[in-house]
């Protein structure tokens, strides 16, 4: 109500004549409007139109610094490598895998930090502390504590297995071990800020509905499906997307723990293009494999905001 | 359907005492509704008779049972929320069929009840639109809704008009009653409008700071109130109150203008002799001058209202109001004769606030 009444409010003067863009035409609104919009626009085309473009542009060239400039032009050369280069193959499997398994990680461990969190404790902060530590540490920090909590010799989880009766495992010459170990870390470091959202998301749901469900007769088990989780559809979506995204880059904790290793096998999509523009000062063909991980990204936000929409 | 009951009723928050020892017999199928002003206890005592809080002491019991340490969902109560607590993902149908879901009620019995309230309070047209789609009055009758489905022992409403503007609360107000009479079951209504409380009520509980002020019917606490506050709560405009002493039989205010106490015969009087009391007149029991005690006192303000017309004026150091007829327009600044009818004076113990009946 309050919505159509403010729209009436706008519109009603000139009846209708007012659309944007009819004041657009009008050439002393219209330089105003420009002038308005100048800023936001030169800022957006500067940290967003140019770098993507130039990036694109950048992986249809042969640019290689270690064959030598001038860059020629390759058209599509750099993308047909990709085809037949198995390394990109792995390292997109990895990182699509390591996605898979990590976000719905991070995201049930971080419903579950959310919903302890969020019970009516006297004093909240420790399981808040708590809970902002993790998100707060830098990713590679996060990669080398957990590199020795793995360290096979040194390393806290092989400690406990071995005080349990188990043998020690060599995470890191493992290639499922490794890859293990990176998924645990990383649903541990990630979990938090899922959690912080879903959080943010059950103090919106008021108390009066649980209440009202108690008295209608739903049970603890049966207010979570039929209530909480509906209701925080769309803090969960929010947050899967950013969880997603971040998840398609992950960079930093296999690169700090196991460097790829062994081999190729818990490297990832960016540890490559990295790898390929850092060491190799391939510039070109860094760039298109940029331009994949960056077209992946766009692909899951669109299925994502379609979700969103289609939910209404 | 069923009794309820509050034996010696207590809560408190740490050391904070909130409600403190409430003691009162509700009937199978009486209205009864709490007022008092906010934060007097209203919602913490419904909320302990739902088990939506915890009790600190004494007793409540539904029917015969002793409830105190059974969850709502075994109570056997509906509740109407004063913000709805309608369920906003689900539809209107959804919202009303929950509860009897959670019981395992069949989906046929489930339909037929919903049609049933539905058709009751006009919703029939609504059952596929959520709450978001609503406006408050539907709300409002959808959260009825949801609570008659369940054929419960006891409704339970806290405040559920608040959230109305005026036409629609009076319109409401009527339905609730109307609903009563449809179905009987016991209800226990709070609210902080002694209009509804008046309207509504078999029996209206005054609380005031956590205690029962008075129990009783809407005339009894209308006709003969049990303290100044009951007697200034109930009624609008409020009733009028002015400090007198009682002297040989009459009461002397402080401005010299008297009363004679002949009200339930002179023997009262006899004991009163010398004490300090607080007269209670309600504005609508002044009389022409002709008629009744007369009484006089510099008009201040008049307030034409159409259907009669409110007059504030002077009586010693107190202001009091009266509502008379129309046509009766004088000026302020003028001398008001009017009359009070002696029988519908209260009196109150200046010092206990108590009526001195
Ligand atoms: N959790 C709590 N801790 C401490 N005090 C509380 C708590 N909940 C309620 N109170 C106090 O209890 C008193 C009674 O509250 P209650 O909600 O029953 O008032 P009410 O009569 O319903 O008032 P209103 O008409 O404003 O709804 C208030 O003074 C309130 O501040
Ligand atoms: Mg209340």
């Amino acid at each position: 109500m309050a919505t159509a009444s403010e729209t009436t409010l706008v519109s009603a003067p000139a009846e209708g004549a007012t659309k944007w863009w009819t004041r657009f035409l009008d050439p002393s609104e219209r330089t105003l409007a420009v002038l308005l919009l100048l800023p936001a626009a030169f800022l957006l085309a500067l940290i967003i139109v140019y770098p993507v473009g130039r990036l694109v542009w950048t992986s249809f060239q042969n640019l290689s610094l270690t064959s030598g400039l001038p860059a020629t032009f390759a058209g599509l050369e750099n993308y047909a490598l990709m085809l037949d280069d198995p390394v990109f193959w792995e390292t997109t499997w990895n990182t699509i895998l390591i996605t898979l398994i990590t976000v719905p990680g991070a995201l049930v461990v971080g419903m579950i930090l959310a919903l302890m969190a969020n019970l009516p404790f006297e004093t909240k902060w420790p399981t808040r502390l708590s809970l902002l530590i993790p998100w707060a540490l830098p990713l590679s920090f996060a990669g080398l504590i957990f590199a020795w909590f793995f360290h096979s010799e040194y390393g806290v989880v092989n400690d406990v297995l071995r005080r349990l009766g188990f043998e020690g495992v060599i995470w890191f010459n493992s290639a499922n071990w490794a890859f293990a170990a990176i998924c645990l870390t990383i649903v541990w470091k990630t979990s938090s800020f899922m959690a912080l959202i879903i959080l943010a998301g059950l103090q919106t749901i008021p108390r009066s509905l649980y209440e009202a469900a108690e008295v209608d007769g739903a049970g603890r088990i049966r207010q979570f499906f039929e209530i909480t989780l509906p209701l925080l559809k769309p803090a969960i979506v929010v947050a899967l997307i950013f969880r997603t995204i971040t998840a398609l880059q992950t960079f930093d904790i296999p690169y700090t723990m196991t460097r790829g290793g062994p081999g190729t096998s818990t490297a990832t999509l960016a540890m490559y293009i990295h790898q390929n523009t850092v060491d190799f000062l391939d510039l070109g063909y860094g760039s298109a494999l940029a331009v994949v991980m960056f077209l992946l990204s766009m692909g899951v936000t669109v299925v994502y905001l379609r979700m969103i929409r289609a939910k209404g | 359907m069923s009794s309820v009951s509050f034996r010696r009723l207590e809560k408190s928050y740490g050391s904070l005492r909130i409600v403190k020892g409430i003691d009162l017999e509700i009937a199978d199928r009486e209205f009864v509704v709490l007022v008092g002003p906010s934060g007097c206890g209203k919602s913490t005592t419904l909320r302990m008779l739902a088990g939506l809080e915890s009790i600190s002491g004494g007793e409540i019991r539904i029917g015969e049972k002793v409830v105190n340490k059974l969850p709502p969902r075994e109570r056997d109560i509906a509740m109407v929320f004063q913000d709805y607590a309608l369920y906003p993902h689900k539809t209107v149908y959804e919202n009303m069929a929950f509860s009897l879901k959670v019981r395992g009620v069949a989906a046929d019995e489930i339909k037929a009840r919903i049609t049933q309230a539905a058709e009751m309070l006009g919703i029939g047209q609504l059952l596929e639109r959520r709450p978001s789609q609503l406006s408050g009055g539907q709300r409002q009758r959808v959260a009825m809704g949801r609570a008659i489905v369940r054929r419960p022992q006891v409704f339970l409403f806290d405040e559920p008009l608040s959230n109305l503007d005026a036409k629609l609360r009076g319109q409401v107000r009527t339905e609730i009653k109307r609903l009563h009479q449809a179905i009987g079951t016991t209800i226990i209504y709070v609210t902080h409008d002694q209009v509804e409380a008046m309207t509504l009520a078999d029996r209206i509980v005054i609380l005031k700071g956590g205690e029962i002020e008075q129990v009783g019917t809407p005339d009894e606490v209308y006709n003969s109130p049990a303290s100044i506050f009951v007697g200034g709560f109930i009624g609008s405009p409020a009733m009028n109150f002015a400090k007198g002493v009682v002297q040989s039989g009459e009461i002397v205010f402080d401005g010299g203008e008297h009363l004679p106490l002949h009200r339930n015969g002179a023997g009262k009087a006899n004991g009163l002799e010398g004490r300090e009391v607080v007269v209670g007149i309600r504005p609508e029991h002044f009389v022409s001058a002709g008629e009744g005690q007369p009484l006089s006192g510099r008009v201040q303000v008049v307030e034409p209202l159409g259907s009669d017309t409110l007059i504030h004026f002077a009586l010693g150091s107190a202001t009091l109001t009266a509502r008379v007829a129309p046509e009766m327009r004088p000026q302020p600044g003028e001398i008001l004769s009017i009359g009070v009818d002696p029988s519908r004076i209260h009196l109150f113990d200046a010092a206990t606030e108590r009526a001195l009946n």
